[in-house]
């Protein structure tokens, strides 16, 4: 049951297509606060979760609250109270990254725009790309103008898509520092991720998706206390292959 | 500012910044300008030899007749314009309403804009607003190398009625045009692959333009581009009377041609329009159900898709 306290909460959310199931009924309760590990192999079903929770995508079974708003019934609700960064973004080749996040930043109906884009700017410590444009970014910079765009507004719960996806280690080390500054701030954080190492350093709970369905929730002091970093990827590996006896 | 004016407004920026826009609208405004030259060199041919023929006329002492370039109507000079339109500015149109939802596909950006706390229908607002704003750009561009041609040919009368004229023929070509870029615009959200998009609105248009004529009045493909030929009677005979009756209501750059025709006095006396519907209702008609195809089909856009490879 979600509770007042929850970020996100699902019952029974799934979406099917035609008789091929993307998601089977997930039921999960993240709380506000926390930074959220999501697990699971290539087309588990990660993306799809995210996807439904962010109202990209429509649900086909159950339901689920993002922010306290119902994602069917109040998606624009949510929409505001969200933060999104894809995999492999990219936006406004053509545009400098000033011009690309001050349109987000309207579109978010942010009052002051101008002041919005200096202070994420600012936070992200890229001022120094402002007035670049983006098609000349490396994977690592469009990476952080995608985050940039993603906390313009100040969201409630920031959903990250493989986050760390095609940055080299330096990359890596920057975004964990600027997830554990976001989430010290107040923001709930929902990441989908296969490195297991980034689940150790920055999740305070972790959840493994197989094959749609969620085969193991628990927090990271919990899995901490009963497996070192090598059995973590053991237990990953255990409860993605289906091996129930593992999970919580 | 509304959701939709911003994605019009960042839209049309993107726009100007995509080259092959901007050399589509170029060529459709030098294309317009060759029509101007047309006009302008025709009159001033008519002139040349009208000022040899008075010559001799009143040097052998007979009457000399009034200059028949100050008895035709002014706006027939302008008589290409309306094929450039049909043909370039229509083009235009479709690329630029592909473009329009293209553009966020291929730049990643549909789900980060499906983040974002405006409803789908203001996306596809938003787009459209765009696109008529960009051919009632290329509209202009058009007006006004018309009137300046207009005001330059010598001879040529222009009173206010002929400007308002051409006005209303401008804001039937912007519309004409503007409803092949709404099917371009719903065909690349229903379509997700690029050139599936674009070739299925290029297929529209060429039937339109090339196909329906020959099977309604005969006219080949070659003359669809002579705005004269364009204008001809339905032939009399039992096939082309049903395949007229049946398919001139759909025709549509027959009706844009015998509108443009009538609006710029240049429409064979007693030529009835093709079909049973007055082209006044097809064109609206047809701009409405493109309004609404595009409505529909951007509202329900697939905002996970896209990327550099989409």
């Amino acid at each position: 049951m979600p509770s007042s306290n929850s970020a996100v909460s699902t019952h029974g959310l799934g979406i099917s297509y035609g008789d091929a199931v993307a998601l089977h009924p997930l039921t999960l309760d993240v709380q506000k606060g926390e930074v959220f590990g999501f697990l699971g192999h290539n087309g588990a079903g990660k993306t799809t979760t995210i996807r439904l929770l962010t109202t990209l995508l429509e649900p086909t079974t159950g339901s689920a609250r993002v922010a306290g708003h119902d994602i069917i019934s109040d998606p624009l609700k949510v929409r505001a109270a969200i933060g999104y960064l894809p995999e492999n973004v990219r936006l406004y080749d053509r545009f400098t990254t000033r011009e690309n996040l001050m349109f987000f930043a309207r579109l978010s109906g942010l009052e002051k725009p101008a002041d919005a884009v200096h202070e994420t700017l600012d936070f992200l410590n890229i001022t120094e790309l402002a007035d670049r444009r983006v098609g000349t970014f490396s994977k690592g910079m469009r990476q952080r103008v995608g985050l940039a765009q993603a906390i313009l507004h100040r969201p409630d719960v920031l959903f990250l898509d493989e986050p760390t996806s095609g940055l080299d280690p330096m990359g890596v080390r920057q975004l964990r520092e600027i997830i554990d500054r976001l989430n010290a701030a107040g923001m709930t954080i929902f990441m989908n991720t296969h490195l297991l190492s980034e689940v150790a350093r920055s999740c305070t709970s972790i959840g493994v998706l197989a094959q749609g369905r969620l085969v193991f929730r628990d927090t990271m002091q919990v899995v901490a206390a009963r497996y070192d970093e090598h059995s973590l990827e053991e237990l990953y590996v255990g409860v993605a292959a289906g091996h129930s006896e593992v999970a919580a | 500012m509304t959701p939709s004016r911003l994605l019009a407004r960042q839209s049309l920026a993107g726009l100007m910044r995509d080259r092959s826009v901007l050399i589509l609208v170029a060529f459709f405004a030098a294309m317009v300008m060759v029509t101007a030259w047309l006009g302008w060199s025709a009159t001033n041919t008519v002139n040349a030899i009208y000022a040899d023929a008075a010559q001799y006329l009143a040097g052998a002492g007979q009457p000399v007749p009034s200059n028949p370039v100050g008895q035709s109507a002014p706006l027939a000079v302008l008589r290409n314009l309306g094929v450039y339109i049909s043909l370039i500015g229509t083009f235009g149109a479709i690329v630029i309403g592909q473009l329009l939802i293209e553009a966020d596909r291929r730049a990643g950006t549909l789900p980060l804009l499906g983040t974002r706390p405006f409803a789908r229908r203001d996306y596809a607002l938003g787009k459209m607003r765009a696109l008529g704003v960009a051919t009632g750009a290329m509209m202009a561009v058009a007006g006004l190398i018309s009137v300046a041609t207009l005001f330059t040919i010598p001879s040529l009368v222009v009173r206010s009625a002929d400007l308002a004229r051409l006005g209303l023929f401008l804001i039937l070509g912007w519309a004409y045009i503007t409803t092949f870029g709404l099917v371009a615009l719903g065909a690349a959200a229903r379509m997700p692959a690029t050139a599936s998009g674009l070739i299925s609105a290029s297929v529209v248009w060429l039937v339109v333009t090339f196909v329906l004529p020959e099977l309604t009045a005969n006219i080949h493909p070659t003359a669809s581009i002579n705005p004269v030929s364009t204008l001809a009677a339905t032939p009399d005979s039992a096939f082309f009377r049903v395949t007229s009756t049946l398919l001139g209501p759909v025709s549509l750059s027959e009706a844009f041609a015998w509108l443009s025709g009538d609006l710029l006095s240049f429409l064979p006396d007693g030529l009835a329009p093709r079909g049973p519907v007055p082209p006044l209702v097809t064109l609206p008609l047809a701009l409405l159900l493109a309004f609404l195809f595009a409505l529909r089909s951007a509202a329900k856009l697939d905002l996970t898709a896209g990327g550099p490879d989409a």
